[in-house]
């Protein structure tokens, strides 16, 4: 399985450069249909992207993604948030703020 | 099955005692399994947290890296090489068991390349462009092992939702349920049992008097 990165020119030239293949250049617009690409590609494992391209997708992408196991998303760089979504997950189930 | 619904008798009296054992049985094991998922929660949880923040730092450096290599070659050089790079990281993914939840072990190969592997050529580069692909070499290490961990958490906390939810319903709707129509018929074959005892009396009475 592989790796594959979605995002801006700056996002994917460093991944391209650490070997990744399954690299998507795209602006801002062309995000979403990319991401719906990547969700039905059965060779990737891990998919990357920033967060600030994640959090311009509408909600009911952002819930799949979030809930995706195959491939599971990782985001990068903003503001920290990569772990608010699985804060809020282990909010929801266990009912205590763990991740403080 | 609402507590009217129950016919009184004492086969259905016996039935309902079987079910509510049983649930009760079910109700000791989810939340068994309950404790026991949360424990292996909070294993994984303090790897995660450190393991964000880790990922954070390295994605944090390969940006300054990348900035600084594109300052120094320009863009178009920087791009040239990326393009040049032909070993491919790959990922495999098995898959363990915890307490019935299976989880993903994602296991990394060849994403840390020595300089001379990466494919792109040594002369039109320099140590700048070296540091990037160093930098997002350990970058794409520290995502694998958060992919993992993440995921691991993602669908550890699917199924304590789940059985929480499952314990919560047996605890506070299935059981209670039962009992109330246990209690139910219990009052009604009582009732029934009066009722032929004073017909009984009755009859006694009648032909006592009739004698």
């Amino acid at each position: 399985m592989e790796i594959s990165v979605v995002g801006s020119s700056d996002f994917v030239t460093g991944f391209r450069l650490a070997g990744i293949r399954k690299v998507y250049e795209t602006d801002i617009e062309g995000v979403e249909p990319v991401v719906r690409a990547v969700l039905e590609d059965k060779d990737v494992g891990i998919l990357v992207m920033h967060n600030d391209d994640v959090s311009k997708l509408p909600e009911s992408l952002k819930a799949s993604l979030n809930a995706s196991v195959q491939p599971t998303v990782v985001t990068l760089g903003g503001s920290g948030e990569g772990s608010t979504n699985l804060r809020d997950k282990i909010k929801q189930a266990v009912g205590v703020d763990l991740w403080k | 099955m609402a507590v009217q619904d129950v016919k009184p008798t004492r086969s259905e009296l016996q039935d309902l005692q079987k079910r509510i054992k049983l649930s009760q049985n079910g109700y000791k094991l989810l939340k068994m399994k309950r404790d026991g998922l949360i424990l292996e929660f909070f294993k994984i949880l303090n790897q995660a947290r450190g393991v964000r923040e880790e990922l954070d730092a390295a994605y944090a450096n390969a940006v300054e890296k990348v900035n600084l290599a594109s300052a120094v070659d320009g863009s178009f050089t920087l791009k040239s090489a990326s393009f040049a790079v032909d070993a491919v990281p790959t990922i495999e993914l098995k898959s363990t068991n915890i307490m019935g939840v299976v989880v993903p072990k994602i296991e990394g190969s060849d994403v840390h390349k020595a300089l001379h592997q990466r494919g792109y050529g040594l002369v039109g580069t320099d140590a700048y462009i070296d540091d990037v692909a160093d930098a997002y070499e350990i970058l794409v290490e520290k995502i694998i092992v958060a992919a993992e961990l993440e995921t691991t958490m993602k669908r550890l906390l699917d199924d304590i939702e789940k059985t929480k939810r499952r314990v919560n319903a047996l605890e506070f709707k299935v059981i209670p349920e039962f009992q109330e129509q246990v209690k139910f018929i219990r009052l009604r074959l009582e009732e029934m049992e009066r009722e032929s005892m004073s017909s009984l009396k009755k009859i006694k009475k009648k032909k006592a008097a009739q004698a």
